[in-house]
C-alpha cells in the first residue's frame, strides 16, 4: 500500500514539500487509538447537588460559618445548657457590676446578667430569621413562578405588585405597619410584617430564574413526550430555578435578623418581655459612654450571627453558581 | 481592486513564492510544544503533548481534529492567549525566528495585531454590541500605531512584488482618499478622452476606476498601473497618480479595510452597531480586523464554522483572495477535513492533545495512515458523499458506503405516514406590522420506513416545518395528516397517544436533557408519564434503551453534564425510542456533534430504521449528511419549497440554481479523498 500510495503523490504533487512540512505520522504507541465516544466509566457520579456539596466541603467560609450555625441553633434550642441563669431575674444592686464568677459578661443597668441575655436573645433572633425566611421563600417563589410561566397579563398584574411592595423601603413599611399594631406582641408579628415587605425581591429573583428555564429546550422535550404544561412547571422547571432562590433566602436571612434587631431597637419589634438583642443594645445605647461593654456584647452576638448567615450564604452561591465567583 | 490582479498564482509566481518561503524560513515554527492547563483540584491535564508544525509565509496551514483535541489550545499558545490555567510547559514556539513561547504578556502585545491576527470562531460574541464597527476597526489600527495613509506590505510580498511590478519607493503605497477621489476621476476621465477614447469604451474604464478605487485600500501605484493599462502615457500615469494620491484619513482607512474584507456600501456599514449585521458580516467585520495590521500571520480559529455553507465559501473565497494578495500566512483551525483539503496546503492532524500525523493537505487526506486520520477520513460526511458518487460511477453498489440508506424498492412501494399540505406559518414581529410568513405553502409526504430530510440555511423554516409536524406549534394554514388523521383535531387523550408515536429528538444535546434528571430519570420520564408499567418494569426497560444505543448500564445514576454531546444525543435517542415510536423528527439532531460522533450517531439511527421500520424527518443545514441518511430530499429556501425529489434526484441532476449553489458550497464536495478506504 506504501508503494502504491507514493506513486500518486509523485503524480499527483510535482512540487516537494517546504523543509520542516515532510509527511509525519505518529507512532502509533504514542497516541492509541480509543474507541470513539466512550463513557469514562471510573469517575464518579456527580449531580448538581453532589458537585455544590462537593465545592461546598472544601470552602473554609463554608466550614466556619456551618459550625458557627450549628452552634448558634444549640444555644438557642438549648439556652440552660450555657447558663444557670435567669435573664429576666434582675435585681438593681448588681448594676452595672463588672464581671464577676458565674456571671463573665457582668451586669446591666437593670442588674440583669448579661452573659445570660445574650444566650437567651439568640432564639429570638434566630426563630424571626428563620421563620421570615421560610415565609418569604414560599410566598416568592410561589408569586414569582406563577408570573414566570403564565406569562401575559397575569405576571404584568404580579410583577406590577412586586414594584409597589419594593418601592416601600422594609423598615420604613414595618415601623408603619408594627405602629398600628403596638399592643399586640409576640415573635409572629415581626415574622409577617418582615415577610410582608421581605417576600418581594425573592419573587423578582424566582420570576427571572424560571423565565430563563422555561425557555430551555428540555421542557420542550418534555412536552413533545406528552407532558402537560403544570408537569413541567413543577418536575422541570421549578427544579431548575431552585438554585438562586435558595442563594437569595441564605443570604438576606442575616438581614432579617437585622431587621428585627432594628425594630426592637426603635420599640416596636419584639415587646420588651422578650428577651432579644435589639431590646438589650436598645436599653444599653444611653450606656455607651460610661460602660460600653453593656452594648458590646449583645451587639457582637448579633454581628457574629449576621456574618455566619451571610458568610453561608456566600459560599452557598459560590457552590451553586460558579459564573458568579469573583476569583 | 479587481480578483485577478490581486491574486495572481500561476505557476510561475509559485515558483516564485517557493523560493522565497525557503530563502526566508518558516514564519511560525512549533517544535515540542506542551501545554498544561490546572484542573480545580490543582492537577495538571496535558492538553498540549509533543506538537510540532510550522507555517510558511504566504501558506494556508490547517489544523483539524475533533473537539478536545488540543488544537485551539496550540494556536492560542501561539498568541499568548491561553484561556484560564493554560500555560506553556515545554517546547519551542519560534516567530520568524525569535523564540516566544515564553513570553511574559507585555512582550505578546507587540506581536498581536501588528504580526500575528486572530479571526475568533463565534462572531456574534466577539464583537463589543456597544460599539459601531467602525470604532472597533479603529481600536485595532489605533492599538498598533498604524500608518492610515499607507499601505503595508508583508515580507514575502514585498519580496515578491518585483518580480511583477516596480514597486519600490515608500510614497507608491499611498492610498487614496476620499476627499482626491472625484477630482482623480475628473482628471482620469480627461486624460482618456485626451487619448481618444469616447462612448461605451469610455464608461466602461470610468465604471472600472469608480469601482477599484476605494479610498482607503487602493494604492498610489494601482492606480498607476490601472491608467497605464486604460492606455495612458507612463509618465502622465505617475503624474495624476502622485498629484491625486495623497493619503487617506482614519474614516478612509476603515471603510477601505472594511470593503477589502466584502462588505458592501463599507463608508456607511462602518457606523452601525454589531446587531445590525448578519452573522456572515460580523465575520467579515472580524476578518476585517484580524487583517488591519496587515499581520504576517493571521489565525483564524473555526473562522465559519456558525455560519451557513453558502456564506462560509463566500467568505474564505474572499479570505484567500485577500491573503493572497497580502502575502499573509494563514493557520487555519477547523473540523472539518473538506474545508482543509480543499484550501490549506499543509494539514496538521491532532488527536487527545498529540499530532498524529501532518503533511500535504491533499496527500495525507488522499492516503491517510495513521489509524486515526483513517477513521476521521472515513467518517466525514462531505468525503463519504463523494465516495458515493464514484462507487456509482464505478457501478458498485457498494454496501459499506451506502450504509445509511433504506433500498429503492422500499421507497417506491411503501404508504405515506406523515403528509404535510400546503403548510403556512406566520409569525408577528416586533414592531412591525406585516407578518413574517416563515413556512409558506410547503407540502410533502413522509413515507413508512424511509427517511425524509429538509436541507436549508439558518431562517429557512425547516425548523418551524418540524415543529408543526410535531404539533408543538399551530399552523397559520394547511396541514399535517399523520395516518390520514389531521393533528391539528388531536386532544387530550388523542393528544396523547399521537405523542407516543411521534418523537422529538433536538439539536442542542446539552439543552435537551434536565440538568437536574439522572439518565435514568430522563430516560423513564415517557413511560412515567404514558403510565406504562410499574417501577421494575420501567427499570428493565430503561436498560434495554441503554444497550439499544450502545451505552453502558451505569450511566444511569449519572447527570447529563458528566456526558459528551455524542452519548446526550444518544440519551435523548433513547428517550425518544422509549415508547416505540413510529415516527422521529430529528431537528438538527447531528449538527453540533464532532464527525466521528456524528457518524457514529447516524449510524445508530439507521440501524433502528432498518430493525424497527422507523421513519424519520431530518431536518438538517447539512448536505453532505442528507447525502448519506435521506432517501427523499426537501430543499427549503425563505420558507419556500424550492426543490423535492429523492436523494440522488436531487444531488445528481438538481433542478434549481440555489439547489445547485448549495451543493457547490459543500466544502471539499469536488475532492476525493480517502481513496486507500
Amino acid at each position: 500500500m506504501a508503494e502504491n500510495a507514493n506513486s500518486a503523490i509523485t503524480k499527483e504533487k510535482p512540487l516537494e514539500t517546504l523543509p520542516g512540512q515532510e509527511r509525519y505520522v505518529a507512532p502509533l504507541e504514542e497516541t492509541p487509538l480509543q474507541q470513539v465516544d466512550s463513557v469514562d466509566e471510573a469517575a464518579p457520579a456527580t449531580s448538581m447537588w453532589a458537585d455544590a456539596w462537593r465545592t461546598l466541603r472544601r470552602n473554609p467560609l463554608f466550614i466556619i460559618s456551618g459550625i458557627l450555625i450549628l452552634f448558634i441553633i444549640v444555644v438557642a434550642l438549648f439556652p440552660s445548657l450555657f447558663t444557670k441563669n435567669n435573664p429576666t431575674y434582675c435585681s438593681l444592686e448588681y448594676s452595672l457590676d463588672g464581671s464577676s464568677a458565674g456571671h463573665p459578661f457582668g451586669y446591666d443597668l437593670q442588674g440583669c446578667d448579661i452573659y445570660s441575655r445574650v444566650i437567651y436573645g439568640t432564639r429570638a433572633s434566630l426563630s424571626v430569621g428563620i421563620l421570615t425566611t421560610i415565609i418569604v421563600v414560599v410566598v416568592g417563589a410561589l408569586v414569582g413562578a406563577i408570573a414566570g410561566f403564565c406569562g401575559g397579563w397575569i405576571d404584568s398584574v404580579l410583577s406590577r405588585l412586586v414594584d409597589i411592595f419594593m418601592a416601600i423601603p422594609l423598615l420604613l413599611g414595618a415601623i408603619v405597619v408594627l405602629q398600628m399594631f403596638k399592643t399586640t406582641g409576640s415573635v409572629w408579628k415581626v415574622v409577617l410584617v418582615l415577610a410582608l415587605f421581605g417576600w418581594v425581591s425573592t419573587a423578582r429573583i424566582a420570576r427571572g430564574a424560571v423565565l430563563s428555564s422555561k425557555n430551555l429546550e428540555f421542557n420542550t422535550a418534555s412536552t413533545a413526550l406528552g407532558s402537560t404544561p403544570m408537569r413541567n412547571l413543577f418536575r422541570h422547571i421549578i427544579p431548575n430555578s431552585l438554585a438562586p432562590i435558595i442563594v437569595i433566602a441564605t443570604t438576606s436571612l442575616g438581614s432579617y435578623i437585622v431587621s428585627e434587631a432594628t425594630l426592637s431597637f426603635l420599640g416596636i419589634g419584639l415587646p420588651s418581655t422578650t428577651v432579644s438583642w435589639g431590646g438589650d443594645i436598645s436599653s444599653a445605647q444611653s450606656l455607651l459612654r460610661t460602660d460600653p461593654m453593656v452594648l458590646f456584647y449583645p451587639s457582637c452576638a448579633l454581628a457574629i450571627t449576621v456574618l455566619a448567615f451571610i458568610m453561608m450564604g456566600d459560599a452557598v452561591k459560590d457552590a451553586l453558581d460558579p459564573k458568579s465567583r469573583t476569583a | 481592486m479587481t480578483d485577478e490582479k490581486k491574486t495572481t498564482m500561476n505557476d510561475s509566481s509559485a515558483d516564485a513564492m517557493r523560493e522565497q518561503q525557503l530563502k526566508s524560513g518558516p514564519l511560525l515554527e512549533v517544535k515540542d510544544l506542551q501545554v498544561d492547563f490546572t484542573s480545580d483540584r490543582g492537577k495538571a491535564i496535558h492538553a498540549v503533548r509533543d506538537s510540532s508544525f510550522s507555517v510558511y509565509p504566504g501558506q494556508w496551514v490547517a489544523i483539524v481534529g475533533e473537539s478536545g483535541s488540543g488544537k485551539s489550545t496550540s494556536a492560542m499558545a501561539c498568541l499568548g492567549l491561553l484561556p484560564g490555567t493554560g500555560h506553556v510547559v515545554g517546547g519551542s514556539i519560534k516567530l520568524d525566528g525569535e523564540e516566544i513561547a515564553y513570553y511574559k504578556p507585555k512582550q505578546f502585545v507587540h506581536l498581536r495585531g501588528s504580526k500575528m491576527g486572530l479571526v475568533p470562531q463565534d462572531p456574534m460574541s466577539n464583537l463589543n454590541p456597544v460599539w459601531r464597527i467602525g470604532t472597533q476597526v479603529k481600536e485595532a489600527l489605533i492599538a498598533n500605531n498604524m500608518d492610515v495613509s499607507h499601505e503595508k506590505r508583508s515580507k514575502l510580498s514585498k519580496a515578491l512584488a518585483g518580480s511583477e511590478v516596480e514597486v519600490k519607493t515608500e510614497g507608491d503605497e499611498t492610498f487614496i482618499g476620499s476627499k482626491e477621489l472625484p477630482d482623480l476621476l475628473e482628471a482620469a476621465e480627461k486624460q482618456l478622452v485626451e487619448l481618444g477614447v469616447t462612448g461605451t469604451k469610455l464608461e466602461k474604464t470610468m465604471a472600472k476606476f469608480r469601482e477599484e478605487w476605494v479610498p482607503g485600500s487602493e494604492t498610489r501605484w494601482r492606480v498607476a498601473s490601472d491608467l497605464i493599462k486604460a492606455g495612458v502615457k507612463d509618465e502622465d500615469a505617475w503624474y495624476l497618480a502622485k498629484k491625486y494620491v495623497t493619503g487617506s484619513s482614519m474614516e478612509d482607512r476603515i471603510a477601505g479595510l472594511l470593503s477589502e474584507a466584502g462588505l458592501p456600501d463599507a463608508a456607511t456599514r462602518a457606523r452601525q452597531f454589531p446587531h445590525e449585521f448578519s452573522g456572515g458580516m460580523r465575520q467579515r467585520a472580524l476578518i476585517a480586523i484580524g487583517l488591519a495590521c496587515r499581520p504576517e500571520l493571521l489565525i483564524a480559529d473555526e473562522p465559519t464554522s456558525a455560519l451557513d455553507v453558502t456564506v462560509q465559501k463566500k467568505i474564505l473565497d474572499h479570505l484567500q483572495m485577500l491573503t493572497d494578495s497580502l502575502g499573509t500566512a494563514v493557520l487555519f483551525i477547523t473540523h472539518d477535513l473538506g474545508l482543509a483539503a480543499e484550501r490549506a496546503q499543509h494539514i496538521v492532524v491532532m488527536y487527545k492533545g498529540q499530532v498524529v500525523e501532518s503533511g500535504p493537505s491533499l496527500e495525507v487526506l488522499q492516503h491517510p495512515q495513521h489509524p486515526y486520520t483513517k477513521r476521521l477520513v472515513a467518517a466525514a460526511p462531505s468525503l463519504a458523499s463523494q465516495r458515493i458518487i464514484s462507487a456509482k460511477a464505478h457501478g458498485e453498489e457498494n454496501a459499506v458506503v451506502m450504509e445509511h440508506r433504506v433500498d429503492e424498492k422500499k421507497l417506491k412501494t411503501s404508504d405515506t405516514i406523515i403528509d404535510v399540505e400546503h403548510l403556512t406559518k406566520e409569525f408577528k414581529l416586533p414592531r412591525k406590522k406585516e407578518l413574517f410568513k416563515a413556512v409558506d405553502d410547503v407540502s410533502f409526504q413522509v413515507k413508512r420506513g424511509t427517511t425524509l430530510a429538509i436541507v436549508g440555511e439558518s431562517g429557512s423554516g425547516k425548523s418551524t416545518v418540524a415543529n408543526m409536524c410535531l404539533k408543538l406549534l399551530e399552523p397559520t394554514g394547511g396541514k399535517v395528516l399523520y395516518e390520514g388523521q389531521d393533528i391539528a383535531g388531536f386532544k387530550g387523550h388523542s393528544l396523547l397517544d399521537f405523542r407516543r408515536h411521534v418523537q422529538p429528538v433536538f439539536q442542542n444535546p446539552y439543552g435537551s436533557l434536565d440538568p437536574m434528571y439522572s439518565i435514568f430519570r430522563s430516560i423513564e420520564e415517557p413511560l412515567r408519564i404514558h403510565h406504562i408499567g410499574d417501577k421494575k418494569s420501567r427499570a428493565a426497560r430503561v436498560k434495554e434503551l441503554l444497550e439499544m444505543v450502545e451505552l453502558p448500564e451505569s450511566v444511569m445514576q449519572r447527570y447529563p453534564n458528566e456526558l459528551s454531546g455524542g452519548q446526550r444525543q444518544r440519551i435523548a435517542i433513547a428517550r425518544a425510542m422509549a415508547l416505540n415510536p413510529d415516527v422521529i423528527v430529528c431537528d438538527e439532531a447531528v449538527s453540533a456533534l464532532d464527525v466521528l460522533v456524528q457518524d457514529q450517531v447516524l449510524q445508530l439511527l439507521n440501524d433502528l430504521q432498518a430493525e424497527r421500520g422507523l421513519s424519520y424527518l431530518f431536518i438538517t443545514h447539512d448536505l453532505a449528511v442528507v447525502r448519506q441518511i435521506a432517501d427523499d430530499v426537501v430543499v427549503m429556501q425563505h420558507g419556500k419549497l424550492v426543490e423535492h425529489g429523492t436523494t440522488d434526484e436531487v444531488f445528481n441532476n438538481p433542478q434549481k440554481q440555489y439547489t445547485r449553489d448549495l451543493l457547490d458550497a459543500i466544502p471539499g464536495g469536488k475532492l476525493e479523498l480517502g481513496l486507500d478506504l
